[in-house]
Parts: structure tokens; sequence; C-alpha cells
């Protein structure tokens, strides 16, 4: 993968005239024509694989060992620049706890993509993203981009779940996959660079204003993104 | 120790203390802030013990009186409660007598009312709650309904944001339930602070509001309504816009009583008690905001209630025979009220049907109030006030052809919000210019004498401007101004904003004096004076750094440096024995 071409901002500096923070202020009117693409992305899967340790990775470039559990869900926003598109990610992150599964379409709603996440030390967390995939196949949007996490890859020693069954899982439902580490940061800006190639395409007709546009073709290949 | 040390250690001293006092402010503890936005969130059920139940509040720390619970548990249900099937929205405003505030919650908040507009102010003394009440046949209920409200209570009084904020949670937690509370009030406590003139996103519940915090001096929020500066969102955008804080639809809500919108005016500027009859809060809610909006950008400074019942716990006070009315306006639905209010001086009559009150031939006079014999009474005015102004026959004229040819409610809305503004800003041009002339002379601020201060106020004095320049120039409307400014003046929203534009002026003046202050030179001052007279400019620099602390006065910190060096300066050119005495 080409990293160079690649600008990570973090979610607090300015970019394109845009200021913003973790829940979102803005001095000024982002858009720059034809350039922002705002892309709702929602976090799923059990407690405690490390939905929230990802997000706190990829906007804010930090880790911690002992985060408390998500309560509902948690919003973040990022911007990431891929080649000369730029993508506003509008990140919730969801409550792993069951008591809370039953807000989950409330933030699969209307969003570009979903990252299913499980811990690769802990089959049972693996054995439940398919309940999600199945969850968003029914329900989810029409054109849904999925991305499959396994989490944890630095714990190799602990590992349950191998990378080969879930990269073979991901291809079966042609989901993009990557196993990542909040930890040590691997394949976490990656997978978000990756899901930004694989959204749905826009509907033309409804973006009338011409605010948001996108030159690059659209792609109906997934693939993986850390092979 | 010397005394610069000691000067400098206090320096030290007095920062450090600054900028703990500043930490506490800047430290963020869980609900923070999602109290800068609301109060609490509550469900009200009906209990077929109790009747309406509190069934929980959230955040589970907040306290409510009992006198708040009662009056939030009847106040969430419709009052006549027989036709409101289905869903129904509306807002009520209680006093509030209960909670302390946190002192940097209230640092924040003084803030934000500094540098908003007055309408937009937050409430010091009473809590709006946002309603969405549901009540559906349910089968399995012994009383065969579903009834329950969720309450969003707040002090500020952004009425679209939170009625939409409502709209968008209650449907949600009457179907996924109380997780859905807790979830929403953590989407809450991530938002940023309303800070005015800021443009904020706002998470909750997996889609993103925004909303731009209107500042001071931008007039035509609320009396211009909807400013849709914003970019168009394209549809399917995970952001939705909302177009204003707290906008009423003043053009749909006072169709009824079009005709008489001038003399309605004069009712709400000079705080006369006025109720208006409807057939249901929202109805009468939206009535009562669109009055107090008639005045904007002027504040209404009397009580209101957009919803009110009997039993609310000041139904006595309000309605006692044994004084005249208060100053209030409210709204009521319970048909009780036609004959407890009876004596009210202006009623104002609304409707079951908004829509259909196209035919303004009936309803062109104002109705005597004994004709209010029942709430079946027809809709309309009821008041014996002659206003003193002319009325304006052009507007009318324009809005009545925009119903005749259907003309879109935004732009009938706009086009009645600026005339409204029109007329206020007439009215009060004439009072801002004369309390200009009360300002003090730039040369009479003076480093040796006290800050200058704003004159009185003198009415004839004022009234004799007004006889060659007065509003009738701008808005070209004949009438009897003089008495209605002479009414004006008895009124609590005449000494609330002047009262507030008194307070502007004297720190402003304040602010003037600190700079000449801080640029005099002190020391050559009190090389050709008097002892008594340099202690005397001693104790008169400390009661000034005092009133920066107290006033909480927006002052660079140079500036504070620059009089405190200064002080030292001068006691340290004191003989010894007094410098002794100054410096303790």
């Amino acid at each position: 993968m080409d990293i160079n071409r690649i600008h990570c901002e973090n979610g607090d500096k300015c970019m394109n005239g845009l200021h913003e923070t973790s829940a979102g202020r803005i001095s000024k009117q982002p858009h720059r024509m034809g350039s922002l693409r705002e892309v709702k992305v929602c976090l799923l899967g059990d407690s405690g694989v490390g939905k929230s340790s990802i997000v706190q990775r990829f906007v804010t470039d930090t880790y911690h060992d002992n985060i408390s559990p998500t309560i509902g869900a948690s919003f973040m926003g990022k911007t990431l620049q891929v080649g000369n598109e730029s993508f506003k990610f509008q990140i919730w992150d969801t409550a792993g706890q069951e008591k809370y599964r039953g807000l989950a379409p409330m933030y699969y709603r209307n969003a570009g993509a979903a990252i299913i996440v499980y811990d690769i030390t802990n089959q049972s967390t693996f054995d439940l993203i398919k309940v999600w995939v199945r969850e968003l196949h029914q329900h989810g949007p029409e054109n849904i981009c999925i991305a499959i996490a396994g989490n944890k890859c630095d714990l190799e020693d602990l590992r349950e779940v191998t990378e080969r069954d879930g990269a073979a899982y991901a291809s079966e439902i042609n989901a993009v996959f990557g196993e990542t580490s909040a930890k040590t940061a691997k394949n976490i800006s990656e997978i978000f660079i990756e899901i930004s190639k694989n959204l749905p395409p826009l509907e033309f007709e409804k973006y009338k204003q011409g605010v948001i546009q996108v030159d690059s073709p659209k792609k109906n290949k997934r693939k993986g993104c850390c092979k | 120790m010397n005394s610069l040390e000691k000067a400098v250690t206090q320096q030290i001293m007095r920062e450090r203390k600054n900028s703990e006092r500043e930490e506490m402010v800047n430290a963020i503890l869980p609900w923070d802030k999602f109290s800068q936005w609301l109060h609490c969130i509550c469900v009200v059920t009906f209990d077929l013990e109790l009747g309406q139940a509190l069934e929980f509040i959230y955040p589970s720390h907040i306290k409510l009186s009992d006198k708040e619970k009662m009056n939030i548990c009847y106040l969430s249900f419709p009052d006549s409660n027989s036709g409101c099937m289905g869903d129904t929205q509306f807002n009520f405003r209680i006093r509030q007598t209960s909670g302390k505030v946190n002192h940097h919650l209230l640092v924040r908040r003084k803030e934000y009312d500094r540098n908003s507009p007055v309408i937009l102010q937050s409430d010091p003394a009473h809590l709006f709650g946002f309603v969405y009440f549901r009540q559906v046949k349910d089968k399995s209920s012994r009383r065969g309904y579903f009834q329950k409200s969720v309450v969003l209570l707040s002090r500020l009084p952004y009425i679209n944001l939170f009625t939409e904020l409502v709209e968008l949670i209650a449907p949600e937690f009457f179907d996924k339930g109380e997780e859905l509370i807790e979830a929403a009030c953590h989407d809450i406590d991530q938002w940023s602070n309303p800070v005015p003139g800021d443009t904020l996103q706002l998470p909750i519940m997996g889609t993103v509001l925004q909303v731009k915090i209107p500042a001071k001096g931008d007039i035509k929020i609320g009396a211009l309504g909807i400013a849709r500066d914003a970019v168009p969102q394209p549809m399917g955008s995970p952001l939705t816009v909302v177009p204003s804080l707290h906008a009423v639809e003043t053009f749909m809500c006072l169709q009824p009583v079009l005709p008489h919108i001038q003399l309605l005016w004069e009712l709400v500027l000079t705080n006369e008690p006025l109720v208006v009859m409807g057939p249901s809060p929202g109805i009468t809610c939206g009535t009562v905001h669109a009055l107090i909006n008639t005045i904007s950008p002027l504040k209404y400074m009397t009580d209101y209630r957009p919803y009110f019942t009997i039993h609310d716990s000041e139904f006595k006070e309000y309605t006692t025979r044994t004084q005249g009315p208060p100053p209030v306006i409210l709204g009521v639905t319970n048909p009780f009220f036609a004959k407890t209010l009876q004596h009210w001086p202006h009623i104002v009559r609304i409707g079951e049907s908004i829509h259909a009150f196209l035919d303004k031939s009936k309803a062109n006079k104002p109705k005597k109030p004994g004709s209010l014999k029942t709430l079946e009474s027809k809709p309309g005015v009821y008041t014996q006030y002659k206003s003193f102004l002319s009325k304006d026959k052009t507007i009318q004229k324009r809005l009545a052809k925009g119903i005749q040819t259907r003309r879109p409610y935004e732009v009938q809305d706009a086009m009645l919000r600026r005339y409204l503004l029109e007329l206020t800003q007439s009215f009060m041009f004439s009072l801002e210019r004369y309390v200009t002339s009360l300002m003090p002379l730039q040369r009479n601020i003076s480093p040796w004498k006290h800050p200058p201060r704003l004159k009185a106020f003198d009415i004839e004095e004022f009234l004799r401007t007004v006889e060659h320049s007065g509003p009738q120039l701008t808005s070209g409307l004949k009438g009897d101004w003089e008495s209605l400014y002479r009414r004006f003046f008895k009124s609590a929203n005449f000494q609330g904003w002047f009262q507030n534009r008194e307070e502007e002026i004297n720190q402003k003046l304040l602010l003037l004096h600190l700079e000449a202050l801080s640029e005099a030179d002190l020391l050559k001052w009190c090389n050709e004076r008097e002892e008594v007279e340099v202690v005397d400019l001693v104790l008169k620099l400390r009661e000034r750094l005092n009133d920066i602390t107290e006033r909480n006065l927006p002052v660079k910190p140079e500036l504070i440096q620059k009089l405190h060096q200064g002080t030292e300066s001068i006691i340290r050119s004191l003989p010894e024995d007094l410098r002794g005495v100054l410096e303790k």
C-alpha cells in the first residue's frame, strides 16, 4: 500500500479551513467545491473487542489500556485525505454491551460503512460478527460498505482466531478485511482508507447542489487492505 | 522581604489562584457539557393509582423539588385531554425552585449570557419544558391506553432546537426503552458548549444536527426568522441543519388574529395581562411564543406561560381577584379558565383550526370582554383597549393578498416578522438615541476622578425629543406615540431594557476609565500632591482592581498588571510608616 500519498490529519488539526474537535466545532464552512464527502461510519461488535480504542487511535493517535465501557454510543469526527479526495468521517462508536444492542439500528441507519470488530484472542467475539453481518444485510442500508477488523493482533500468543479464517469469512461476504491493533496502530488508518475506496456510489440525482462530487469511478471489487 | 518581592509574591499567588479557578472552569466533569444544554430529561407516565407520575429522571443525580415535579407532571399532559390521540408536541415554562448551580457552570453561563442576544439568554429563574406526548390504544393496559410523555428541561429558550430534539428522542424511547434516554444523554454530554457566534455539530442518536448559536448583535435572528444561509444539505446526507434555534412561526400562529396584530404588539410591549385560550397546548404555546416575539429584539421581561393549567402552583397567585391581573401572558386550554379569568382585560381566543381562519370580515373588530362566557366563544381578541397607533392598512392588505394568492407560509412569515421588527425598531430608535445623549463626554473621563456613569433617564426630557424627531418619521404610522411611551415607561419591559443598557454602558465607561488610569503617569501626579490625596488614589486603584474581578470585566491581563505595578510603585514612593499601613 502506498502510504506516502495519504495524509492523515489529527482530529484537532485544521484542514481545508475546517476546524473540528471530537464533538465537532466548526469555524468555517468546510466545503471546498467537489472535494469533501461526509461519511457516516459505525463500529459494531462485542464488548471489550476494542472498538473505542480503534476510534481513539484513528482520531487522536493515542491509546489507553483501560478505558471505560461505552454507553449508548460515542461520536468522533475526522477528516481523511485520500489522493485528491477528502472524506469527513462521522464515526459512531457503539456500545458492545448486550443491553444497548437494540439501539444499533439508529447508528447504522444512513451509514456509508460499518466496521465490525472482533478480538483475535476470543473466538466467541468472532462468532458474533456473523450475527452483525446478518443484521446489516437484513436491516442496514443498501450498499453499505462492510469492513471486518480482527483487533488485538499484537497479542499473537493468545490468538484463538487465525488470520486465514478471518480473511476467508470476509471475502465470502465481500467485505474489507484487516487484522488491526489499536495498541500498535497497525492497520488502523489503512482500514479507513480502504473503506473510503469502497463506499457506495453517491446518488447523483439527489445531490443537485453539487456540494458533493466523487471523481473516481465506482469500485465494486472489495479487497483486503493488509496482505 | 522587601516590598517588590512581596508584590511579586502576591502577584504570583494571585495568578496561581486565577489559574486554579480557570482550571476548575476548564476541567470537564461528567454531565458538565450536558448541563450547558439541558437540566434533565423526564419521563412522565399515567399511573392508574396516582394519575400522572414521574417514571424516571435522567441523569439520575438531578434532584427536582416536589413543586417542580408536580408542575412537570401536570404540564406534560394535555389538560383537557380528550381528542389528543397519537403524538402531540408542546412546551411549558415553570419557576425553578430547586438546585444550586456549580460555580464553574455559573461562570460559563454568565459568559454565554454576556455574548448572547437578550432574547436567547439563559433563564435564571425558570425552566422550559419541551414535551412529546403519546396517547395510543393499548390493549395490554388496564385503562386501554398508552399515555406517556418525554420532557426535556432546559434554561435555554431554544424553542426550535429542543422541539426538534425531543421529536427525535421520544419516538425512539417509546420503541426502545430507558437505554435510549441514557444513550441520548451521553450523546448530549459530548456536545460543545453553546458559544454565541459558533456553528456547532451536535451528534445525537446516529445523526448530527448543525446549529448556529447567534451572537449579540445578530439582530435578524429571530426577528427575521429562519436564515437559511447554511450550505443546502443534500438529501441522505448524515447532517441535519437546524435553521434556527428558537424562531417560531409567527404568521402561522397569529393568523387568526392578524387584523389585531398592532394592538397585540402594543399589549405585549407594555406588559398588559394577556391570556390565550386555545383548544390544545400545541396551539397555545405557539401563540404565546409568537406574541412574545412580536417585540423582538426587545426581551419580554415578565412571566409568560406557553401552557398553564389549573393544577399549576401559581394558579392561585395568577387568578386571584383580590388584586388586579398580573402582567403576564398565559396560554390555557381548560374551559374552566373562561370563567376564572373572566375579569382579565385582554383575551385572545384561538380556534381549533388555524387554517380555516381565512374569512377576514368577521374578525375585524375587537370584541368586548363581557361577551366571552365559555370557551365555545368565537375566535378573536376580546378587549376594550384602544390602540394608541393608527392601523397600518398596507401590511394588512399585503398579508391578505398573500392569503388569497396562497403565497407560501415562509414568505408571509418573513413579511410579518420584518414588519414587526421595523415597528419595534422605530419605537426603540428614539429611546436608543436619547440614551446615547445621556453618555458622558470622552473628555470627562479622567483618571483622577471616579469613573463617570450614565445620567438619569428623564421622561419629560425624552418626550420633548420625540415631538420633533420621533418614530412617526421612520415608521410613517400616525397616532399617540407619546402616550404609548408613557405606558411603556411604567412597564417591566422598559425597566429591564433600560437596566440592561445602563449596565452595558456603565461597564464600558468603567473600561474606558481603567484604560485612562493605566495610561496616566501616576507617579508624576503623586509628586505634586498631598499625602492624603496619594493614599486616596491608592485606595481607589485597589477599588478598581477589585471591580475587575468582582464584575468579571473583560480586561487584558497587561492592563491589570500595569495597574498593579502602578499601585506598588506609588506605595514604594511613600514614607515608611505609611507604606506599612498600605501594604497590609
